[in-house]
């Protein structure tokens, strides 16, 4: 699977800003699997003289297998696992951060082995320890500052240090220099060229979607099939929605659901989905947020471009009170929150420049909604998201 | 008189001026006491409270050093210094007033300095002056507004009583006897529906140079901003989008009950509508979302909630007059946050239900320091030019997926929606008092729905 095409690291760091943005641009370009394309045909000039835009929709039909032990679908093709990460960021590889990169980054490891050129990692590395070395020498400068200032104290003179305390911006590791003179001067007739043999690296990884992405992609842009790992058949949308909710009862035997579980408006997966399809609807790209004690991180056209502006906390309330007393679910953020939480979230947040949302997602009342409507999707209507932006309010600061 | 304490805090900081926005929400350089060593010694009567500087002691792995052990005792030493210095007020700015505990109100005898430009209100009360009834104006404080005085120095309390004092020189005409700053906090808190949590946070915004009012007045004699219209959602039309829509409501509906909408196959993509991403994605908006939708939660009628806007707030650069008090710049509920938890959607819904829409923010412009610096000496600018988003007409909103593209042109954007998703629509601050340490909060009203990405 090369979704980072391995000449990027080859060519020896990354390209220049302009040129990157331009192939991002390019590479993901749609937020959304399903794309259209202008149709040339004299049909669709006929249809544009009565205002009709002649475009033609083009469904990429994508398949993923069912997996409820992880709680997740499956994308085990790669061309597939392609399609959903760059149009829309769908997904996650299982042996990569996001993007599954993993054949990608073998392959220039091992290209790295081959020729002498570094891997990201490794630059990464090198730089950790660069700067591992620059604090040890600032703290080195500043010790010997101090003892200087010390000893003339005790003897009673004005200290005058002549210590240099390195800064970041004019500190330069010294081991560098001869480190790299060798390869500054290329001497060609040693250049080994020993080719790196691609297809000894076997693809192994597949991209994993959430319950929501999967749902999201086969009920609403119909561009995914779902298949049943047990009987290996497509599921028709009726099992999916009904294997999705039951997935979060206490374990998944299927075709076996326990009462308590079933038939009920406070499910995980459609409080979660209510807020997913929410936020996807207005566009925006959807990542998961646990590293910032969030549930969703939003961004505006996807992580390759922008940071995440906003840190979603999905916080669902009971129209009911009843109907949370008598829950067996105990849904993560539905009792009361402490100023402690919030102050901590909000903390994390402001510190990675993110503003924290809470994002409200009621729950119908058994009382007011019929539960047969959770038979199919058109329960969600009832449902209703709103969100809360929550910032900290420093009077110093807003005086004017 | 003691204004000049509070000089080296009104002196603006230059980072925040460059930018206020991103580190907006750090707290920088607050937290940090003040350098004590700064303080010119004690030979002045009057201390001021100077800059702050760097850390003059840092624990090091040797043990604390001769010299920072110096350095550390120098600073302690001025700081016992200028706190021992007496703080004297003068009798010629000094303000009187006797408390009246059965009415939780300080009549001011004496008023001096700028605290009566924005505090205290007047009241028509009935005094009975040598048997005969009289009906006078006179100005009161409010309890907080007392404390916050005589706290600071610049007013002196009596409390009412029968007790004639005639011994006391000069002071024949008051009836009463002289209350200590002690003794006002343990009088005057939890009258008039105050806390200690909603003191703390008076002072600390009063000292800030902000004006604070009651927003529910305590008695039907305090001014209160003027009733504001609670904004009506006006449609703004022009005479095609009228006639259009005039054309497309039978339309829609012929349309609807033609083909009802199918939950299991939300988006027909055959549909001619959809013809590029956007018209996709808002064809996918068919979930309820926003604060326009109707909340259905119930609540026990019994409980009150302690979310209720306490203050009304405002910058110390609003022109404020005390007789007719413009609208807040700010709201600001009071909790203690040990004892109350966060508030309910409910709860936000009743504070955002009472609050007004705010304008929209001003794109803030980037520019140099130098350059701030010199905007800052000149007048500002009569008017900055925006983009204003023309709000949808109600049909469009609750059924998007039922108008076709061509019918509702995109609305004018705001360069940078960010701007407007990170303030929302309503504001309130919330106060979250710890045991003395305050935390303030700013809940905005989430317009994601009126700014979609796509």
């Amino acid at each position: 699977m090369s979704l980072i095409t391995p000449s990027q690291n080859q060519q020896g760091g990354p390209k220049k800003g302009g040129a990157r943005r331009a192939e991002n641009n390019r590479l993901y370009g749609h937020s959304l699997p399903i794309t259209f394309e202008k149709s040339h045909s004299w049909t669709s000039h006929i249809l544009g003289l009565f205002g009709v835009s002649g475009t033609r929709m083009l469904n990429p039909h994508c398949t993923g297998i069912f997996d409820p032990h992880s709680r997740s679908v499956w994308v085990i093709d790669s061309k597939d696992a392609m399609i959903m990460w760059r149009r829309g960021f769908f997904g996650k590889g299982d042996l990569s951060r996001s993007e599954p990169s993993w054949r990608t980054r073998q392959i220039s490891a091992g290209r790295a082995a081959a020729g002498k050129h570094m891997t990201a990692e490794e630059i990464r590395e090198k730089r950790r320890a660069e700067r591992k070395q620059f604090k040890l020498d600032r703290a080195a400068a500043i010790a010997q500052a101090a003892a200087e200032a010390e000893a003339a104290f005790t003897e009673g003179r004005e200290a005058k240090s002549s210590v240099v305390i390195p800064s970041g911006a004019t500190w330069r590791p010294q081991q560098l220099v001869t480190e790299e003179s060798p390869s500054l001067s290329p001497i060609p007739d040693e250049e080994r060229t020993v080719e790196f043999d691609e297809d000894s690296v076997p693809d192994l990884e597949h991209l994993q979607l959430t319950l929501q992405e999967a749902f999201f992609l086969a009920w609403s842009l119909d561009c995914l099939t779902i298949i049943d790992p047990t009987t290996s058949e497509s599921m028709s949308l009726k099992q999916i929605w009904t294997a999705f909710q039951q997935i979060h009862g206490s374990t998944y035997i299927p075709g076996v659901v326990s009462e308590i579980y079933a038939n009920r408006f406070d499910s995980p997966f459609m409080v979660n989905y209510a807020a997913y399809h929410y936020y996807r609807s207005l566009g925006w790209i959807i990542k998961g947020g646990i590293k910032f004690c969030v549930d969703l991180l939003l961004y505006k056209r996807g992580p390759v471009f922008h940071h995440a502006e906003f840190a979603i906390v999905i916080i669902p309330v009971y129209e009911d009170p009843e109907d949370q007393e008598t829950s067996p679910f105990d849904l993560a953020n539905s009792q009361p929150f402490s100023w402690t939480w919030l102050s901590t979230v909000n903390r994390v947040n402001s510190q990675v420049q993110k503003t924290l949302i809470l994002t409200y997602v009621t729950i119908p009342a058994r009382s007011r909604v019929s539960q047969e409507l959770l038979s199919s999707p058109a329960c969600l209507a009832h449902y209703s998201v709103r969100e809360v932006v929550l910032r900290r309010f420093i009077p110093a600061r807003m005086r004017d | 008189m003691d204004d000049t304490l509070e000089r080296p805090t009104s002196i603006s900081k230059p980072v925040d001026l460059v930018d206020d926005g991103e580190d907006e929400q750090s707290s920088g350089e607050e937290d940090q006491g003040p350098d004590w060593t700064k303080i010119p010694s004690v030979s002045t009567a009057r201390p001021f409270i100077p800059k702050r500087g760097e850390k003059d002691f840092e624990p090091t792995a040797a043990g604390g050093s001769g010299l920072q052990r110096h350095v550390l005792d120098r600073s302690r030493h001025a700081m016992l210094e200028a706190l021992s210095a007496p703080r004297t007020i003068s009798s010629k700015s000094v303000s009187y007033a006797v408390w009246y505990p059965d009415i939780a109100r300080a009549h001011v005898t004496m008023s001096r300095g700028i605290h009566f430009t924005n505090m205290g209100h007047s009241v028509a009360r009935t005094t009975s002056v040598e048997d005969s009834k009289k009906f006078a104006k006179r100005l009161e404080l409010l309890p907080e507004e007392t404390l916050y005085l005589v706290e600071r120095g610049a007013m002196l309390c009596w409390k009412a009583s029968d007790l004639v004092l005639t011994d006391a020189p000069g002071l024949d005409d008051i009836d009463g006897v002289p209350m200590t700053v002690q003794h006002a906090f343990a009088e005057m808190i939890g009258t008039a529906d105050l806390t200690l949590e909603q003191y703390q946070v008076f002072a600390y915004l009063k000292r800030l140079g902000y004006v604070v009012t009651r927003t529910k007045p305590p008695n039907p004699e305090y001014p209160v901003p003027s009733l504001i219209e609670p904004p009506k959602k006006r449609r703004v039309l022009s005479c095609f989008g009228r006639v259009l829509q005039l054309v497309q409501w039978p339309l829609q509906l012929l349309l609807g009950l033609v083909s009802r909408f199918d939950w299991w196959r939300p988006i027909r993509l055959s549909c001619l509508q959809i013809s590029d991403t956007r018209s996709l994605f808002r064809s996918l908006r068919f979930l309820p979302g926003g604060h326009d939708v109707p909340l259905h939660v119930k609540v026990s009628p019994r409980v009150t909630s302690p979310y209720e806007i306490f203050y009304n707030v405002y910058k110390p650069s609003t022109p404020f007059k005390k007789t007719a008090p413009p609208p807040p710049d700010y709201s600001v509920v009071v909790v203690n946050a040990r004892t109350t938890p966060m508030p309910t959607l409910t709860e936000l819904a009743a504070l955002f239900g009472a609050l007004p829409e705010l304008p929209p923010p001003l794109p803030r412009k980037r520019q140099s320091f130098a350059q701030h610096k010199a905007d800052a000496t000149a007048p500002p600018p009569a008017s900055t030019s925006q983009t204003t988003h023309p709000p949808s007409s109600l049909v469009q909103r609750l059924f998007p997926w039922a108008f076709p593209s061509r019918a509702s042109p995109e609305p004018v954007r705001n360069a940078n929606p960010f701007l407007s998703l990170k303030t929302g629509k309503k504001m309130v601050v919330i106060a979250a008092v710890d045991a003395g340490m305050t935390s303030f909060f700013r809940f905005g009203e989430g317009v994601f729905t009126e700014w979609p990405m796509a």
